[in-house]
Protein backbone atom coordinates (compact mmCIF):
# COMPACT_ATOMS: atom_id res chain seq x y z
CA UNK A 1 0.00 0.00 0.00
CA UNK A 2 1.22 3.82 -0.19
CA UNK A 3 0.42 6.52 1.46
CA UNK A 4 -2.27 7.80 -0.65
CA UNK A 5 -3.80 4.75 -0.57
CA UNK A 6 -3.81 4.41 3.12
CA UNK A 7 -5.27 7.39 3.54
CA UNK A 8 -7.98 6.55 1.19
CA UNK A 9 -8.54 3.79 3.07
CA UNK A 10 -9.17 5.62 6.57
CA UNK A 11 -11.66 7.87 4.66
CA UNK A 12 -13.97 4.90 3.07
CA UNK A 13 -13.48 2.68 6.43
CA UNK A 14 -14.75 6.19 8.38
CA UNK A 15 -17.51 6.92 5.68
CA UNK A 16 -18.46 3.40 6.01
CA UNK A 17 -18.35 3.18 9.75
CA UNK A 18 -20.28 6.59 9.85
CA UNK A 19 -23.26 5.17 7.11
CA UNK A 20 -23.40 2.12 9.29
CA UNK A 21 -24.10 3.51 12.41
CA UNK A 22 -26.67 5.69 10.94
CA UNK A 23 -28.72 2.88 8.77
CA UNK A 24 -28.54 0.66 12.01
CA UNK A 25 -30.29 3.07 13.89
CA UNK A 26 -33.02 3.51 11.01
CA UNK A 27 -32.98 -0.32 10.81
CA UNK A 28 -33.58 -1.34 14.83
CA UNK A 29 -36.62 1.29 14.36
CA UNK A 30 -37.96 -0.33 10.84
CA UNK A 31 -36.18 -2.71 9.56
CA UNK A 32 -38.78 -3.19 6.57
CA UNK A 33 -38.66 0.27 5.49
CA UNK A 34 -36.89 0.90 1.86
CA UNK A 35 -34.13 3.03 1.98
CA UNK A 36 -34.61 6.79 0.12
CA UNK A 37 -32.84 7.01 -3.46
CA UNK A 38 -30.90 9.74 -2.28
CA UNK A 39 -29.37 7.62 0.33
CA UNK A 40 -29.35 4.96 -2.08
CA UNK A 41 -27.25 7.03 -4.43
CA UNK A 42 -24.13 7.74 -1.50
CA UNK A 43 -24.43 4.13 -0.33
CA UNK A 44 -23.38 2.68 -3.69
CA UNK A 45 -21.11 5.32 -4.54
CA UNK A 46 -19.66 4.16 -1.25
CA UNK A 47 -19.83 0.07 -2.06
CA UNK A 48 -18.06 1.58 -5.52
CA UNK A 49 -15.06 2.84 -3.72
CA UNK A 50 -14.73 -0.12 -1.53
CA UNK A 51 -14.80 -2.32 -4.17
CA UNK A 52 -11.55 -0.82 -5.81
CA UNK A 53 -9.89 -0.76 -1.94
CA UNK A 54 -11.06 -4.61 -1.81
CA UNK A 55 -9.69 -7.34 -4.47
CA UNK A 56 -13.13 -9.84 -5.79
CA UNK A 57 -11.55 -12.31 -3.49
CA UNK A 58 -11.38 -9.99 -0.43
CA UNK A 59 -14.99 -8.91 -0.83
CA UNK A 60 -17.62 -10.57 1.52
CA UNK A 61 -20.13 -11.85 -1.54
CA UNK A 62 -19.25 -13.03 -4.58
CA UNK A 63 -21.43 -11.19 -7.23
CA UNK A 64 -22.82 -8.24 -5.11
CA UNK A 65 -21.27 -4.92 -6.01
CA UNK A 66 -23.93 -2.34 -5.58
CA UNK A 67 -27.86 -2.67 -4.52
CA UNK A 68 -30.10 -2.34 -7.15
CA UNK A 69 -32.60 1.16 -6.50
CA UNK A 70 -35.35 -0.52 -8.02
CA UNK A 71 -35.40 -3.69 -5.97
CA UNK A 72 -36.09 -1.23 -3.05
CA UNK A 73 -33.50 -1.89 -0.68
CA UNK A 74 -34.75 -2.08 3.21
CA UNK A 75 -32.85 -0.62 6.36
CA UNK A 76 -31.72 -4.26 7.46
CA UNK A 77 -31.00 -5.30 4.20
CA UNK A 78 -28.11 -2.71 3.73
CA UNK A 79 -26.91 -2.89 7.74
CA UNK A 80 -26.28 -6.59 6.73
CA UNK A 81 -24.36 -5.90 3.63
CA UNK A 82 -22.11 -2.68 5.78
CA UNK A 83 -21.80 -5.47 8.07
CA UNK A 84 -19.80 -7.58 6.20
CA UNK A 85 -17.83 -5.16 4.45
CA UNK A 86 -16.66 -3.65 8.09
CA UNK A 87 -15.47 -7.14 8.49
CA UNK A 88 -13.76 -7.64 5.25
CA UNK A 89 -12.23 -4.06 5.77
CA UNK A 90 -11.21 -5.21 9.44
CA UNK A 91 -9.77 -8.03 7.80
CA UNK A 92 -7.76 -6.39 5.01
CA UNK A 93 -6.44 -3.61 7.30
CA UNK A 94 -5.20 -6.63 10.17
CA UNK A 95 -3.44 -7.62 6.82
CA UNK A 96 -1.26 -4.31 6.23
CA UNK A 97 -1.09 -3.30 10.08
CA UNK A 98 2.01 -4.04 12.41
CA UNK A 99 2.65 -3.80 15.78
CA UNK A 100 6.08 -1.92 17.05
CA UNK A 101 7.96 -1.29 20.05
CA UNK A 102 10.77 1.24 20.60
CA UNK A 103 12.74 2.37 23.50
CA UNK A 104 12.38 5.76 24.60
CA UNK A 105 15.23 6.55 27.32
CA UNK A 106 13.06 4.62 30.36
CA UNK A 107 10.20 2.80 28.64
CA UNK A 108 8.59 1.31 26.10
CA UNK A 109 6.40 2.60 23.91
CA UNK A 110 3.85 -0.06 21.78
CA UNK A 111 2.04 0.85 18.93
CA UNK A 112 0.15 -0.12 15.56
CA UNK A 113 1.30 1.36 12.14
CA UNK A 114 0.57 0.68 8.55
CA UNK A 115 2.66 -0.72 6.57
CA UNK A 116 3.67 1.41 3.37
CA UNK A 117 5.66 -0.33 0.19
CA UNK A 118 6.00 -3.51 2.54
CA UNK A 119 7.74 -1.52 5.40
CA UNK A 120 6.71 -0.16 8.69
CA UNK A 121 5.51 3.62 8.57
CA UNK A 122 5.03 6.42 11.18
CA UNK A 123 1.27 6.44 10.05
CA UNK A 124 -0.45 5.22 13.16
CA UNK A 125 -3.47 3.33 13.62
CA UNK A 126 -5.18 1.16 16.34
CA UNK A 127 -4.90 -2.37 17.00
CA UNK A 128 -6.73 -5.19 14.87
CA UNK A 129 -9.93 -5.53 16.47
CA UNK A 130 -10.18 -9.58 16.88
CA UNK A 131 -6.38 -9.89 18.45
CA UNK A 132 -5.89 -9.64 22.31
CA UNK A 133 -2.72 -9.54 23.64
CA UNK B 1 -60.52 -3.33 -25.79
CA UNK B 2 -62.99 -1.44 -23.22
CA UNK B 3 -62.20 0.99 -20.56
CA UNK B 4 -64.43 0.69 -17.29
CA UNK B 5 -65.46 4.47 -16.48
CA UNK B 6 -63.82 6.35 -19.09
CA UNK B 7 -62.25 10.20 -18.62
CA UNK B 8 -61.74 12.54 -21.15
CA UNK B 9 -57.96 11.67 -21.43
CA UNK B 10 -57.97 7.95 -21.61
CA UNK B 11 -60.23 8.11 -24.58
CA UNK B 12 -58.00 10.56 -26.27
CA UNK B 13 -54.98 7.71 -24.89
CA UNK B 14 -53.48 11.58 -23.83
CA UNK B 15 -51.14 10.65 -20.70
CA UNK B 16 -51.63 13.12 -17.60
CA UNK B 17 -53.03 11.97 -13.75
CA UNK B 18 -55.69 14.19 -11.81
CA UNK B 19 -52.91 15.27 -9.60
CA UNK B 20 -50.80 16.80 -12.79
CA UNK B 21 -54.01 19.19 -14.10
CA UNK B 22 -55.12 22.45 -12.56
CA UNK B 23 -58.36 20.89 -13.90
CA UNK B 24 -61.40 18.18 -12.76
CA UNK B 25 -60.89 15.53 -15.54
CA UNK B 26 -64.41 14.77 -16.39
CA UNK B 27 -65.60 11.63 -17.45
CA UNK B 28 -67.69 10.64 -20.45
CA UNK B 29 -70.64 8.80 -18.87
CA UNK B 30 -71.26 10.22 -15.61
CA UNK B 31 -70.97 13.57 -13.62
CA UNK B 32 -68.72 14.11 -11.08
CA UNK B 33 -69.95 14.13 -7.51
CA UNK B 34 -68.46 17.71 -6.69
CA UNK B 35 -69.49 21.26 -7.63
CA UNK B 36 -68.63 24.83 -7.97
CA UNK B 37 -68.54 26.55 -4.48
CA UNK B 38 -68.78 30.51 -5.34
CA UNK B 39 -67.20 31.15 -2.11
CA UNK B 40 -63.81 29.91 -2.94
CA UNK B 41 -63.76 32.45 -5.50
CA UNK B 42 -64.84 34.90 -3.87
CA UNK B 43 -62.15 34.33 -0.87
CA UNK B 44 -59.26 32.91 -3.14
CA UNK B 45 -56.22 35.46 -2.93
CA UNK B 46 -56.53 35.68 -7.28
CA UNK B 47 -58.07 38.75 -8.79
CA UNK B 48 -59.43 36.95 -11.51
CA UNK B 49 -61.32 34.93 -8.87
CA UNK B 50 -62.69 37.41 -7.13
CA UNK B 51 -63.43 39.52 -10.51
CA UNK B 52 -65.20 36.25 -12.18
CA UNK B 53 -67.35 35.99 -8.40
CA UNK B 54 -68.23 39.50 -9.05
CA UNK B 55 -69.11 38.41 -12.39
CA UNK B 56 -71.95 35.91 -11.13
CA UNK B 57 -72.57 38.17 -8.29
CA UNK B 58 -73.90 40.55 -11.05
CA UNK B 59 -75.35 38.78 -12.86
CA UNK B 60 -77.39 37.03 -10.67
CA UNK B 61 -78.52 40.22 -9.16
CA UNK B 62 -79.68 41.84 -12.46
CA UNK B 63 -82.41 39.26 -11.99
CA UNK B 64 -83.65 41.32 -9.50
CA UNK B 65 -82.69 44.96 -11.28
CA UNK B 66 -85.41 42.90 -13.83
CA UNK B 67 -88.04 42.13 -11.79
CA UNK B 68 -88.00 45.86 -10.24
CA UNK B 69 -88.47 46.62 -13.92
CA UNK B 70 -91.57 44.88 -14.18
CA UNK B 71 -89.50 42.46 -16.64
CA UNK B 72 -90.46 39.12 -14.91
CA UNK B 73 -90.87 37.14 -18.21
CA UNK B 74 -87.14 37.94 -19.24
CA UNK B 75 -85.77 37.05 -15.41
CA UNK B 76 -87.43 34.07 -15.41
CA UNK B 77 -85.89 33.01 -18.39
CA UNK B 78 -82.41 33.88 -17.35
CA UNK B 79 -82.80 31.76 -14.02
CA UNK B 80 -83.70 28.53 -16.15
CA UNK B 81 -81.59 28.81 -18.73
CA UNK B 82 -79.04 29.46 -15.92
CA UNK B 83 -79.86 26.74 -13.50
CA UNK B 84 -78.09 23.82 -15.81
CA UNK B 85 -74.89 23.53 -17.29
CA UNK B 86 -74.17 19.80 -19.14
CA UNK B 87 -70.89 20.89 -19.90
CA UNK B 88 -69.43 21.16 -16.59
CA UNK B 89 -70.96 17.78 -15.91
CA UNK B 90 -71.01 17.88 -12.04
CA UNK B 91 -73.26 16.37 -10.03
CA UNK B 92 -74.84 12.91 -9.58
CA UNK B 93 -76.26 12.38 -13.10
CA UNK B 94 -75.50 9.06 -14.52
CA UNK B 95 -75.80 10.44 -18.19
CA UNK B 96 -74.29 14.00 -18.06
CA UNK B 97 -77.39 15.61 -18.13
CA UNK B 98 -79.62 17.21 -16.07
CA UNK B 99 -82.73 19.35 -15.86
CA UNK B 100 -83.44 22.63 -15.68
CA UNK B 101 -85.79 23.82 -12.74
CA UNK B 102 -89.17 24.84 -13.42
CA UNK B 103 -91.46 28.22 -14.01
CA UNK B 104 -92.41 27.85 -10.26
CA UNK B 105 -88.97 27.19 -8.69
CA UNK B 106 -87.46 29.96 -10.63
CA UNK B 107 -90.42 32.48 -9.52
CA UNK B 108 -89.46 31.23 -6.10
CA UNK B 109 -85.97 32.51 -6.20
CA UNK B 110 -87.09 36.02 -7.91
CA UNK B 111 -90.10 36.72 -5.11
CA UNK B 112 -87.10 36.97 -3.14
CA UNK B 113 -85.60 39.94 -4.57
CA UNK B 114 -89.53 41.58 -4.20
CA UNK B 115 -89.87 40.34 -0.52
CA UNK B 116 -86.68 40.71 1.11
CA UNK B 117 -86.01 44.63 1.30
CA UNK B 118 -82.25 44.64 1.83
CA UNK B 119 -82.03 41.97 -1.04
CA UNK B 120 -84.37 44.38 -3.22
CA UNK B 121 -82.54 47.28 -1.95
CA UNK B 122 -78.71 45.90 -2.42
CA UNK B 123 -78.37 42.32 -3.99
CA UNK B 124 -76.77 39.77 -2.97
CA UNK B 125 -72.78 39.28 -1.65
CA UNK B 126 -73.34 35.80 -1.73
CA UNK B 127 -76.27 34.38 -3.90
CA UNK B 128 -75.89 30.88 -2.07
CA UNK B 129 -77.59 31.99 0.02
CA UNK B 130 -80.65 31.57 -2.21
CA UNK B 131 -80.65 27.88 -0.50
CA UNK B 132 -81.72 29.20 3.12
CA UNK B 133 -84.88 31.11 1.37
CA UNK B 134 -86.05 29.15 -1.43
CA UNK B 135 -87.13 25.62 -0.98
CA UNK B 136 -85.84 22.79 -3.57
CA UNK B 137 -83.01 25.14 -4.55
CA UNK B 138 -80.26 23.07 -4.08
CA UNK B 139 -75.78 22.32 -4.12
CA UNK B 140 -76.31 21.92 -7.68
CA UNK B 141 -78.10 25.28 -8.87
CA UNK B 142 -75.72 26.77 -7.23
CA UNK B 143 -72.41 25.19 -9.00
CA UNK B 144 -74.50 25.36 -12.78
CA UNK B 145 -75.60 28.92 -12.07
CA UNK B 146 -71.90 30.41 -11.43
CA UNK B 147 -70.85 27.93 -13.94
CA UNK B 148 -73.37 29.71 -16.93
CA UNK B 149 -72.81 33.04 -15.48
CA UNK B 150 -68.90 32.64 -16.30
CA UNK B 151 -69.05 30.11 -19.15
CA UNK B 152 -67.20 32.91 -21.79
CA UNK B 153 -64.30 32.11 -18.97
CA UNK B 154 -64.70 28.85 -18.81
CA UNK B 155 -64.38 28.19 -22.50
CA UNK B 156 -61.24 30.49 -22.66
CA UNK B 157 -59.56 28.52 -19.83
CA UNK B 158 -61.03 24.94 -21.73
CA UNK B 159 -59.21 26.06 -25.28
CA UNK B 160 -56.07 27.06 -23.18
CA UNK B 161 -55.64 23.54 -21.40
CA UNK B 162 -56.97 21.57 -24.43
CA UNK B 163 -54.00 23.25 -26.29
CA UNK B 164 -51.26 22.49 -23.11
CA UNK B 165 -51.95 18.93 -22.71
CA UNK B 166 -52.88 18.02 -26.25
CA UNK B 167 -56.59 17.33 -25.82
CA UNK B 168 -58.16 17.85 -29.37
CA UNK B 169 -61.06 20.41 -29.86
CA UNK B 170 -63.66 20.42 -32.44
CA UNK B 171 -66.08 23.62 -33.56
CA UNK B 172 -69.11 23.24 -31.74
CA UNK B 173 -72.07 25.62 -31.16
CA UNK B 174 -72.79 26.64 -27.21
CA UNK B 175 -76.58 27.32 -26.76
CA UNK B 176 -76.21 28.47 -23.52
CA UNK B 177 -73.40 31.59 -23.35
CA UNK B 178 -74.04 34.24 -20.55
CA UNK B 179 -73.67 37.66 -22.31
CA UNK B 180 -72.20 40.08 -19.55
CA UNK B 181 -72.69 43.14 -21.47
CA UNK B 182 -76.51 42.76 -22.65
CA UNK B 183 -77.48 40.26 -19.22
CA UNK B 184 -78.86 37.90 -21.86
CA UNK B 185 -77.69 34.36 -23.05
CA UNK B 186 -76.86 34.11 -26.57
CA UNK B 187 -75.50 31.17 -28.75
CA UNK B 188 -71.98 31.02 -29.59
CA UNK B 189 -69.87 29.28 -32.16
CA UNK B 190 -66.35 28.13 -30.26
CA UNK B 191 -64.01 25.08 -30.17
CA UNK B 192 -64.18 23.03 -27.13
CA UNK B 193 -63.40 19.62 -26.27
CA UNK B 194 -66.19 17.04 -27.41
CA UNK B 195 -67.56 14.14 -25.61
CA UNK B 196 -66.95 11.35 -27.88
CA UNK B 197 -70.15 9.32 -27.16
CA UNK B 198 -72.69 12.35 -28.12
CA UNK B 199 -70.22 14.79 -29.53
CA UNK B 200 -71.60 17.42 -26.63
CA UNK B 201 -68.96 20.14 -25.54
CA UNK B 202 -67.00 19.93 -22.61
CA UNK B 203 -65.53 22.41 -20.43
CA UNK B 204 -63.09 22.28 -17.82
CA UNK B 205 -63.45 24.19 -14.66
CA UNK B 206 -60.50 24.81 -12.17
CA UNK B 207 -59.88 22.14 -9.46
CA UNK B 208 -59.47 24.75 -6.99
CA UNK B 209 -63.28 25.72 -7.48
CA UNK B 210 -64.61 22.69 -6.39
CA UNK B 211 -65.65 21.38 -3.26
CA UNK B 212 -68.47 18.73 -2.10
CA UNK B 213 -70.84 21.15 -0.14
CA UNK B 214 -70.97 24.63 -0.80
CA UNK B 215 -69.47 26.38 2.29
CA UNK B 216 -72.63 28.19 2.56
CA UNK B 217 -75.44 25.71 2.82
CA UNK B 218 -78.49 24.92 4.79
CA UNK B 219 -77.55 22.23 6.67
CA UNK B 220 -74.65 23.80 8.21
CA UNK B 221 -76.67 27.02 8.59
CA UNK B 222 -79.38 24.55 10.56
CA UNK B 223 -77.12 22.66 12.81
CA UNK B 224 -74.20 25.13 13.33
CA UNK B 225 -76.05 28.14 13.60
CA UNK B 226 -80.12 28.12 14.14
CA UNK B 227 -79.69 25.62 16.39
CA UNK B 228 -77.29 27.18 18.64
CA UNK B 229 -77.96 29.99 18.36
CA UNK B 230 -81.13 31.17 17.67
CA UNK B 231 -83.39 28.14 18.25
CA UNK B 232 -84.33 28.58 22.13
CA UNK B 233 -85.40 25.42 24.34
CA UNK B 234 -88.69 24.01 24.57
CA UNK B 235 -90.07 26.27 21.00
CA UNK B 236 -91.12 24.03 18.27
CA UNK B 237 -88.27 22.95 16.11
CA UNK B 238 -89.38 24.41 12.33
CA UNK B 239 -89.91 21.82 9.54
CA UNK B 240 -87.84 22.93 6.61
CA UNK B 241 -90.89 25.28 4.91
CA UNK B 242 -91.14 27.00 8.13
CA UNK B 243 -87.98 27.39 8.66
CA UNK B 244 -86.72 29.16 5.27
CA UNK B 245 -89.74 31.62 5.76
CA UNK B 246 -88.71 32.22 8.76
CA UNK B 247 -85.07 33.27 6.68
CA UNK B 248 -87.20 34.95 4.41
CA UNK B 249 -88.73 37.32 7.17
CA UNK B 250 -85.88 37.78 9.28
CA UNK B 251 -83.08 37.87 6.29
CA UNK B 252 -80.66 40.11 8.96
CA UNK B 253 -80.27 36.56 10.70
CA UNK B 254 -79.29 35.37 7.55
CA UNK B 255 -76.48 38.14 7.33
CA UNK B 256 -75.19 37.49 10.14
CA UNK B 257 -74.34 33.71 9.20
CA UNK B 258 -72.71 34.76 5.78
CA UNK B 259 -70.49 37.36 7.74
CA UNK B 260 -69.74 34.42 10.39
CA UNK B 261 -68.77 32.48 7.28
CA UNK B 262 -66.74 35.12 5.66
CA UNK B 263 -64.82 36.10 9.07
CA UNK B 264 -63.94 31.75 8.97
CA UNK B 265 -62.74 31.49 5.24
CA UNK B 266 -59.33 30.27 6.15
CA UNK B 267 -60.98 27.25 7.23
CA UNK B 268 -62.82 27.38 3.68
CA UNK B 269 -60.73 24.72 1.59
CA UNK B 270 -61.46 23.28 -1.98
CA UNK B 271 -62.30 19.19 -1.60
CA UNK B 272 -59.57 17.18 -3.47
CA UNK B 273 -61.38 14.64 -6.10
CA UNK B 274 -59.16 11.41 -4.51
CA UNK B 275 -58.47 12.13 -1.11
CA UNK B 276 -55.53 9.66 0.59
CA UNK B 277 -56.80 7.46 3.93
CA UNK B 278 -54.02 9.25 6.49
CA UNK B 279 -51.17 7.20 7.64
CA UNK B 280 -52.81 6.24 11.27
CA UNK B 281 -55.43 4.48 8.94
CA UNK B 282 -53.72 2.69 6.68
CA UNK B 283 -51.73 1.24 9.56
CA UNK B 284 -55.11 -0.02 11.09
CA UNK B 285 -56.38 -1.34 7.87
CA UNK B 286 -52.72 -3.37 7.56
CA UNK B 287 -53.25 -4.80 11.21
CA UNK B 288 -56.84 -5.85 10.27
CA UNK B 289 -55.50 -7.45 6.88
CA UNK B 290 -53.20 -9.18 8.89
CA UNK B 291 -55.49 -10.91 11.43
CA UNK B 292 -57.92 -12.06 8.96
CA UNK B 293 -58.12 -15.62 8.13
CA UNK B 294 -57.78 -16.67 4.27
CA UNK B 295 -61.44 -18.02 3.03
CA UNK B 296 -64.76 -17.12 3.89
CA UNK B 297 -65.00 -17.66 7.53
CA UNK B 298 -66.61 -15.21 9.37
CA UNK B 299 -67.09 -12.72 5.44
CA UNK B 300 -63.19 -12.59 5.98
CA UNK B 301 -63.18 -12.61 2.17
CA UNK B 302 -65.27 -9.84 2.19
CA UNK B 303 -63.72 -7.48 4.87
CA UNK B 304 -60.24 -8.64 3.15
CA UNK B 305 -61.66 -7.14 -0.14
CA UNK B 306 -62.80 -3.49 1.85
CA UNK B 307 -59.78 -2.99 3.47
CA UNK B 308 -57.37 -3.86 0.37
CA UNK B 309 -60.04 -0.99 -1.85
CA UNK B 310 -59.44 1.44 0.65
CA UNK B 311 -55.88 0.86 1.48
CA UNK B 312 -54.30 0.00 -2.41
CA UNK B 313 -56.49 3.07 -3.70
CA UNK B 314 -54.48 5.52 -1.65
CA UNK B 315 -51.15 3.36 -1.61
CA UNK B 316 -50.63 3.82 -5.53
CA UNK B 317 -52.06 7.63 -5.47
CA UNK B 318 -50.97 9.87 -7.19
CA UNK B 319 -49.40 7.68 -9.81
CA UNK B 320 -51.91 5.55 -10.45
CA UNK B 321 -55.87 6.83 -10.07
CA UNK B 322 -58.49 4.58 -9.26
CA UNK B 323 -60.96 4.09 -11.28
CA UNK B 324 -63.88 2.18 -9.58
CA UNK B 325 -64.57 -1.44 -7.83
CA UNK B 326 -66.28 -4.12 -10.09
CA UNK B 327 -67.54 -7.34 -9.24
CA UNK B 328 -67.92 -10.31 -12.09
CA UNK B 329 -68.87 -13.95 -11.67
CA UNK B 330 -66.37 -16.49 -13.39
CA UNK B 331 -67.50 -20.06 -13.23
CA UNK B 332 -70.07 -19.30 -10.03
CA UNK B 333 -66.99 -17.60 -7.85
CA UNK B 334 -67.66 -13.83 -7.23
CA UNK B 335 -64.62 -11.91 -8.24
CA UNK B 336 -63.98 -8.84 -7.02
CA UNK B 337 -61.79 -6.77 -8.97
CA UNK B 338 -60.01 -2.63 -8.39
CA UNK B 339 -59.46 -0.79 -12.08
CA UNK B 340 -56.82 1.90 -11.84
CA UNK B 341 -56.56 4.21 -15.00
CA UNK B 342 -52.84 3.60 -16.40
CA UNK B 343 -51.74 7.50 -17.24
CA UNK B 344 -47.98 6.33 -17.74
CA UNK B 345 -46.90 8.76 -14.61
CA UNK B 346 -43.82 6.41 -14.26
CA UNK B 347 -41.09 4.58 -16.90
CA UNK B 348 -42.31 1.24 -15.55
CA UNK B 349 -45.94 2.19 -15.93
CA UNK B 350 -45.11 3.25 -19.54
CA UNK B 351 -43.69 0.15 -20.43
CA UNK B 352 -47.07 -1.97 -19.59
CA UNK B 353 -48.49 0.87 -21.56
CA UNK B 354 -46.45 -0.16 -24.54
CA UNK B 355 -45.22 -3.85 -24.22
CA UNK B 356 -49.06 -5.01 -23.06
CA UNK B 357 -51.79 -2.70 -24.17
CA UNK B 358 -52.32 -1.77 -20.53
CA UNK B 359 -54.73 0.92 -20.14
CA UNK B 360 -56.13 -0.09 -17.02
CA UNK B 361 -54.85 -1.56 -14.31
CA UNK B 362 -56.97 -4.67 -12.77
CA UNK B 363 -56.37 -5.76 -9.61
CA UNK B 364 -57.94 -9.18 -8.62
CA UNK B 365 -58.28 -9.61 -4.58
CA UNK B 366 -58.15 -13.24 -3.66
CA UNK B 367 -58.12 -14.01 0.15
CA UNK B 368 -57.40 -17.71 -0.72
CA UNK B 369 -54.46 -19.36 1.38
CA UNK B 370 -52.68 -20.40 -1.42
CA UNK B 371 -52.90 -18.95 -5.38
CA UNK B 372 -53.38 -21.85 -7.65
CA UNK B 373 -53.13 -22.93 -11.43
CA UNK B 374 -56.47 -22.30 -11.62
CA UNK B 375 -56.91 -18.92 -10.16
CA UNK B 376 -54.23 -17.84 -13.39
CA UNK B 377 -55.98 -19.58 -15.94
CA UNK B 378 -59.25 -18.01 -14.66
CA UNK B 379 -57.39 -14.49 -14.94
CA UNK B 380 -55.66 -14.98 -18.39
CA UNK B 381 -59.35 -16.32 -19.64
CA UNK B 382 -60.23 -12.84 -18.77
CA UNK B 383 -57.76 -10.82 -19.67
CA UNK B 384 -58.37 -11.88 -23.44
CA UNK B 385 -61.96 -10.70 -23.14
CA UNK B 386 -61.46 -7.51 -21.61
CA UNK B 387 -57.98 -5.71 -20.47
CA UNK B 388 -54.70 -5.85 -21.66
CA UNK B 389 -52.00 -8.41 -20.87
CA UNK B 390 -51.10 -7.09 -17.63
CA UNK B 391 -53.24 -8.17 -14.48
CA UNK B 392 -52.23 -8.12 -10.75
CA UNK B 393 -53.48 -10.68 -8.09
CA UNK B 394 -53.59 -9.51 -4.92
CA UNK B 395 -53.01 -12.68 -2.42
CA UNK B 396 -52.22 -13.44 1.26
CA UNK B 397 -49.21 -15.62 0.53
CA UNK B 398 -45.84 -15.75 -1.49
CA UNK B 399 -47.09 -17.76 -4.37
CA UNK B 400 -45.77 -22.00 -4.90
CA UNK B 401 -42.53 -21.54 -7.30
CA UNK B 402 -44.70 -24.29 -9.70
CA UNK B 403 -47.59 -21.03 -9.66
CA UNK B 404 -45.10 -18.50 -10.23
CA UNK B 405 -43.73 -20.54 -12.65
CA UNK B 406 -47.28 -20.60 -14.15
CA UNK B 407 -47.18 -16.76 -15.22
CA UNK B 408 -43.61 -16.98 -16.53
CA UNK B 409 -44.94 -19.58 -18.98
CA UNK B 410 -48.20 -17.85 -19.73
CA UNK B 411 -45.47 -14.94 -21.07
CA UNK B 412 -43.78 -17.18 -22.37
CA UNK B 413 -46.47 -18.13 -24.81
CA UNK B 414 -48.76 -15.56 -24.70
CA UNK B 415 -46.95 -12.53 -23.78
CA UNK B 416 -49.15 -12.31 -20.65
CA UNK B 417 -48.05 -10.66 -17.30
CA UNK B 418 -49.41 -11.49 -14.34
CA UNK B 419 -48.01 -10.14 -11.02
CA UNK B 420 -48.80 -11.45 -7.82
CA UNK B 421 -48.54 -9.39 -4.75
CA UNK B 422 -48.69 -11.21 -1.51
CA UNK B 423 -49.24 -9.68 2.43
CA UNK B 424 -45.53 -8.83 2.75
CA UNK B 425 -45.91 -6.52 -0.25
CA UNK B 426 -48.73 -4.56 1.02
CA UNK B 427 -47.01 -4.16 4.69
CA UNK B 428 -44.07 -3.11 2.64
CA UNK B 429 -46.09 -0.47 0.49
CA UNK B 430 -48.12 0.69 3.66
CA UNK B 431 -44.30 0.83 5.52
CA UNK B 432 -43.01 3.34 2.90
CA UNK B 433 -46.33 4.74 2.68
CA UNK B 434 -45.94 6.34 6.04
CA UNK B 435 -42.08 6.69 6.11
CA UNK B 436 -42.34 8.42 2.81
CA UNK B 437 -39.06 7.05 1.96
CA UNK B 438 -40.15 5.71 -1.67
CA UNK B 439 -43.02 5.78 -3.32
CA UNK B 440 -45.64 2.80 -2.67
CA UNK B 441 -45.93 1.73 -6.27
CA UNK B 442 -42.28 0.89 -6.28
CA UNK B 443 -43.40 -1.78 -4.87
CA UNK B 444 -44.81 -3.10 -7.94
CA UNK B 445 -42.31 -2.09 -10.13
CA UNK B 446 -40.15 -3.89 -8.16
CA UNK B 447 -42.41 -7.06 -8.49
CA UNK B 448 -42.61 -6.50 -11.93
CA UNK B 449 -38.93 -6.01 -12.33
CA UNK B 450 -38.45 -9.71 -10.53
CA UNK B 451 -41.16 -11.50 -13.26
CA UNK B 452 -38.93 -10.01 -16.58
CA UNK B 453 -36.19 -11.36 -14.86
CA UNK B 454 -37.31 -14.36 -14.45
CA UNK B 455 -38.68 -14.67 -18.13
CA UNK B 456 -36.69 -16.21 -20.31
CA UNK B 457 -34.45 -14.18 -22.86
Amino acid sequence: MTNDEVENFEKIFGQFEGLHKEIGILSKKSPNDAINKFKLSFINKLLAEANEVLDEEQRPFDGFDSFDEDQLPTNSDVTMIFEQYLYCFEQFRSENIKHTQKWFGDKYVEKWVWLVEGQESEIQTAPPKKIKR
Amino acid sequence: MSILRPRLNDFHKIPFTQEEVGFAIPFLDEDISLYVDPFLLWKSPSMQDNSLHLSITNSFNNLGFLVNNRKEKAAIDIIIRASECNEVGFGTSKSRIGKRIGSKLAKSVLDVFTIIPQINKSGFIHFEEIQLLVDSFSKDRVSDIACNFIKSFLIDYTIEQAEQYGIPIEKVKLQNVYDLKNNKFDEEQTHLPVNPINKTPILFVPKRWLRFIPWINSDDYLNNYYVKKIHKEGDEFPDRVKLLRFNRDNYDIVKTYTAIKEKQLEHCKNDPLFRQIPVISAKRKITTISNLPTGKTENADRKYEYNICQLMASLVYPHLDFAQEQSRTDSGVLIRDLIFYNNRSLDFLKDIYNDYGCRQIVMELKNVREVNREHIFQLNRYLNDQFGKFEIIVARNQPLKKVFKNTIDLWSGQRRCILILDDSDIKMMAQVFESKQRYPIEIIKKKYIEFTRACPS
